[in-house]
């Protein structure tokens, strides 16, 4: 036997079970670092797999299917799992199944063992959470359920990795026997029998379950094409096959025979302990104490996310400063160094400057997942959220992304649902994020005055008065979203809330680890790849458009006497003027003109699109005060700007609202747009948010200056 | 399927909290599917234990799980009285 196979020649080992099995766990504890996040083909479903290395020579893939109850799947998670395994030509079709079941709630985690045990692929059942069954006192004759169930079983706990050579040494086995269990589970009824029949000499390669199975979701198997679908209801229709009736009667047969099995298996002890987890949820979901000590938890988070993430992210971006200077000085001044510079370290400290709020809202979403809370919280908010088309858990990413949307969006795939989930990925920009405050802190002098009211200054409820608008805005999106999106899946909760656990840590490093890692490969990207175009934009104009600007500033300052600083400074403005971005402010001034915008402020809507705060910087240079580019100033500068033809001043009450109110609903972030096409796997979702949050903006914004001036 | 009332029936969606019976039948062939497959049968012990926060949910024990069931879903579980 070769002991070096191509990856592509590796045997697959489809890891499945139940959600809450603790199949994360053992996924963790067999592929550690070496697992690896992909696509599964024609889906948004992400593929988490991992290389393993089994001895006796065997090497193999284990790919970690979303968790599901049968192979009567209503997400599109459950689907994948239905569409992989009937069809035996699929790319990630297993060549063996890794069952992981929990062992203290056997009597309900068997239904789906029991059809995959029908697919006569070879299948191995680990008896997960052997820690609490060994602390509950709970035993399994092994052996007898081997005899029972046909398969091999070893008794495992992926938190603890109790039991995983033996799991490895079972897989080896089961890989080197090739062996399927023998007989069917399942005995079809006489209507079945006859639709097999019928079906089997047009799908010579199917097996007779995986023929019912074709029957049962024909109308959605992606690999089934028109003809063959119409075979399928014809004989379905002939044999008079009720698909739900069936459906029905093969889950209980299937009950019917596994549960005597458990029960005769069972040697002592009674399973599934959950008076602790009753106590603690008598309070953590109680009517009253349970949303208030929901919004507490998100006060920490939201705190973590807005302070905490401060420092690392402030070190972010000194040492690329620092980098970008000491190559400046390394390499002196040429366009080759503005490229590394200004192109390209200024645009990867972009990118890892997100790397801190990502990494500690996954720490605190997966701790809280791994206790099993999550599942409490979304329990809690679901009514309310149903009435926005969004999920219990959306609630999460809403406030999370009261910080940063990147993290927020990334937050959402525990949604199970397709519509709800998405909903969520396209509203949660419109909660005002960090970046809006210094554009905020900027604008809102021009349009309140700096007086109190009752306690509180006039700004500062002007200030709360944004935020809630962006809420108000997030809410109202998702209702008219949940109206016009259409989808055929049907949205359930019955959610199982997991037992109460201390969290594995291993677990959580490792979600952070993956969701930091994808954010960087897959979005960082293409972030990097707009932050040198906007960088081009900025630094190149038409023919010698610039130097001629150059020389002219340098002429008037020269008249004008000014020092050295704010020579730099006009030579920047005038520049930045000249440039393409400069242009780009002027062609679309037409268009902004309505909202009582002018070419100055087109710029910093270009530029900004790199991140919000990057208005401030922006503004700094237009008006010629590079160097003085802190919020108080820009300010200072941008009241004394004048009309040159009217004469009133650029930022009265009218522009500024406008401004403020483009600010709130707009989507200017390139990243954000970067992880919502990551997130939903296409162009076209971003592309959707992108002109929805924009129009809105406009109009806001248009009614706000004609309403004003 | 067709939901009809009938007045004997006790339906989990209406049971008082702390009510503790067993399931009898399901009146939405979909969703009974979907707690069948989740391992709430005919004949398992359910227990009310408390409702949502903000109305509508249902925090059910079903011999031993713990399920967060919407209203509408709570609606198809017929108990035995």
């Amino acid at each position: 036997m070769e002991a070096a196979r191509t990856t592509g020649s590796k045997p697959i080992i489809a890891l499945i079970g139940n959600p809450n099995s603790g199949k994360t766990s053992v996924f963790n504890q067999l592929t550690g670092l070496q697992q690896k996040v992909g696509n599964f083909p024609g889906v948004t479903v992400d593929k988490k797999s991992g290389d393993l290395d089994l001895g006796l020579e065997t090497a193999a893939e284990l790919v970690d299917f979303p968790g599901t109850y049968s192979l009567y799947p209503t997400s599109k998670d459950e689907k994948l799992v239905v569409q992989t395994l009937s069809h035996p030509h699929d790319e990630n079709f297993p060549d063996a199944i890794l069952y992981v079941a929990d062992v203290t709630k056997l009597e309900k985690h068997l239904l789906l063992f029991t059809q995959l045990r029908d697919l006569n692929i070879p299948i191995l059942l680990a008896l997960n959470m052997r820690d609490l069954a060994e602390q509950d006192g709970l035993q399994y004759d092994l052996q007898a359920l081997e005899r029972k169930l046909g398969v091999p079983v070893v008794f495992i706990s992926g938190r603890t990795g109790l039991g995983m050579d033996d799991l490895k040494l079972g897989l080896a086995n089961l890989l080197l026997k090739k062996q399927a269990p023998a007989g069917n589970f399942y005995q079809p009824s006489n209507e079945e029998k006859q639709l097999i029949a019928a079906l089997q000499p047009d799908f010579p390669a199917y097996l007779p379950y995986q023929l019912l199975l074709l029957a049962h979701h024909q109308n959605w198997l992606p690999y089934l094409g028109v003809e063959e679908k119409a075979k399928i209801a014809k004989a379905s229709t002939n044999t008079g096959f009720q698909d739900l009736q069936m459906q029905v009667h093969e889950t209980m047969q299937r009950y019917g025979k596994f549960t005597p099995m458990v029960a005769e298996s069972k040697m002592q002890g009674r399973s599934g302990g959950l008076s602790f987890t009753e106590r603690l949820d008598r309070v953590l979901t109680n009517r009253t104490f349970g949303p208030l000590i929901f919004f507490s938890i998100m006060l920490l988070v939201f705190q973590s996310l807005f302070a905490w993430a401060e420092y690392p992210m402030t070190l972010i971006e000194d040492t690329f400063g620092q980098m970008g200077q000491w190559c400046r000085y390394i390499l002196g001044s040429s366009m080759f160094t503005d490229l590394l510079v200004d192109g390209f370290i200024a645009g990867l400290g972009g990118i890892v400057v997100f790397v801190p709020q990502i990494a500690i809202l996954f720490f605190l979403i997966s701790l809280l997942e791994e206790v099993g809370y999550m599942a409490r919280a979304a329990f809690m908010f679901d009514r309310v959220m149903q009435v926005f088309g969004l999920n219990g858990r959306s609630v999460v990413a809403l406030i999370s992304g009261g910080a940063c949307a990147i993290p927020a969006i990334m937050s959402t795939r525990t949604i199970g649902n397709w519509k709800e989930r998405l909903i969520t990925i396209l509203v949660t920009p419109f909660i005002s994020c960090s970046a809006r405050i210094p554009v905020y802190t900027v604008l809102i002098g021009f349009v309140v005055p700096a007086q109190k009211w009752g306690w509180f200054s006039l700004q500062a409820w002007a200030f709360m008065g944004l935020y809630l608008l962006g809420i108000v805005a997030a809410l109202l999106a998702a209702f008219v979203l949940k109206l016009v999106l259409k989808t055929n899946e049907v949205s359930y909760l019955m959610l199982e809330m997991p037992p109460y656990r201390w969290p594995v840590m291993r677990n959580v490093w490792l979600t952070v680890w993956e969701k930091v890692k994808t954010f960087l490969i897959e979005a960082g990207r293409i972030i990097l790849i707009i932050s040198l175009v906007l960088w081009v934009l900025a630094s190149f104009g038409p023919g010698q458009a610039m130097q001629k600007a150059e020389e002219a500033a340098l002429v008037q300052a020269k008249t004008e006497q000014l020092d050295e600083d704010a020579t730099e400074d006009l030579v920047a403005a005038s520049r930045m003027e000249a440039s393409y971005a400069g242009l780009l402010g002027k062609a679309i001034e037409p268009a902004i003109k309505p909202l009582g915008f002018d070419w100055k402020i087109g710029i910093a809507l270009i530029t900004s699109f790199a991140a919000r705060e990057v208005f401030v910087a922006t503004m700094a240079t237009i008006y010629s005060i590079g160097h003085q580019s802190d919020e108080y100033s820009v300010r200072e500068r941008m009241a004394k700007q004048k009309n040159p033809i009217t004469g009133q001043k650029v930022y009265n009450a009218a522009t500024s609202l406008s401004l403020l109110l483009f600010y709130v609903f707009a989507m200017q972030c390139m990243s954000t747009l970067a992880v919502v096409r990551r997130e939903t796997k296409s162009w076209k979702w971003p592309l959707v948010q992108f002109t929805f949050m924009t129009a809105l903006a406009y109009l806001a914004s248009w009614l706000a200056y004609n309403l004003l001036s | 399927m067709v939901a009809t009332v009938h007045p004997s029936e006790k339906l989990l969606s209406t049971a008082k909290v702390g009510y503790k019976s067993q399931v009898s039948h399901f009146k939405d062939t979909c969703m009974a599917c979907k707690l069948l497959a989740m391992g709430i049968l005919p004949g398992t012990e359910i227990e009310l234990i408390r409702k949502a926060p903000f109305g509508g949910g249902c925090y059910v024990k079903a011999d031993n799980i713990l399920v967060a069931l919407r209203e509408a879903e709570a609606k198809c579980i017929v108990l035995r009285s």
